[in-house]
């Protein structure tokens, strides 16, 4: 179940603070945060899906398969999910204490199982 | 030489992918998805922005960028009328309630329209006579703006290149002080 899988990845991973998976045209359908609008958070994950796929095709470099915001006190990653009857976005916004890479990987994984599903 | 950057916005079908894509001279760039939303009859939307690219026969250059039309993505009009020097509003006449879609965007635009110049541009006419472009000039006065609205099919590149010489010129006299 989705929604389960966005929950556990807020309350398992160290510094998440909020997962949304949307459409590829900005509808969320599961998230799990610790404040904010999973509505918001859903359309610009699909404006970002949709900027990143423009970039990497100009770029010649296949498939966007994600995005990593870099910011001051944190970092988001909005992660590509393609499926063959709808393409899903993954959102998930972490906090100063979030470690990049295990943040990456477990994102990386749930696009995997949604890819699958 | 100079450079414009002109933006189009409106509902969702009232035909910003397809004005841009009827008079750039590249290639748009088009961040179009599949629609999941079954209230409009699209198979596909635009959820990040429209680019394209056009030379006036003055030699000046002019940026077209889109907007996506929902109000979800309205975080990107402020972003993209940044810079803008004119903003293009396409109505379907088709829907419902295009008076009521027009105030979205006056609404949206609200400080922009304080300063810069603006062209309404309505769609499917012919076959939805109603409202009429005067009942589209009673609106925009009750809101005290009086901006040029025109009929336009945006499959038609000479009425694309319409809409943005309406916009021009209202540049032009602004800056003349007229």
């Amino acid at each position: 179940m989705i929604q389960n899988e966005a929950e556990r990845l807020l309350q398992e991973v160290l510094g998440v603070a909020a997962v949304v998976v949307a459409t590829s045209d900005g509808f969320d359908v599961a998230s799990a945060m610790k404040q904010g609008d999973p509505t918001r958070v859903a359309a610009m994950a699909s404006s970002i899906f949709a900027i990143s796929a423009v970039v990497s095709q100009e770029a010649s470099l296949g498939r966007s398969r994600s995005v990593t915001i870099d910011t001051e006190e944190g970092f988001a990653i909005v992660h590509s999910v393609y499926r063959p009857n709808a393409d899903l976005v993954i959102s998930v916004i972490a906090d100063a204490d979030a470690i990049l890479g295990q943040v990456a990987y477990q994102v990386s994984q749930f696009a995997r199982s949604l890819a699958s599903a | 030489m100079a450079e414009y950057k002109i933006l189009f916005t409106g509902t969702m079908g009232a035909g910003k992918t397809t004005a841009i894509g009827a008079v750039s001279e590249t290639p748009p760039v088009v961040t179009d998805v599949v629609s999941t939303d079954p209230s409009h009859g699209k198979s596909h939307t635009t959820v990040g922005l429209d680019f394209g690219q056009l030379t006036l026969p003055s030699g000046d250059r002019v940026r077209l960028f889109g907007t996506p039309g929902q109000a979800r993505f309205d975080f990107l009009w402020k972003i993209l009328v940044k810079n803008a020097l004119g903003l293009i509003i396409l109505v379907d006449n088709s829907r419902p309630a295009p008076l009521t879609d027009l105030k979205v965007y006056l609404d949206g635009f609200t400080d922009e329209l304080g300063q810069l110049p603006c062209v309404v541009g309505v769609g499917r006419l012919p076959g939805h006579p109603k409202p009429g472009l005067d009942d589209y000039l009673d609106e925009m006065a009750r809101r005290n703006l009086v901006l040029p609205v025109l009929e336009v099919d945006v499959r038609q590149r000479a009425d694309v290149v319409l809409l943005i010489d309406t916009l021009l010129a209202q540049l032009e006299a602004s800056q003349y002080g007229v």
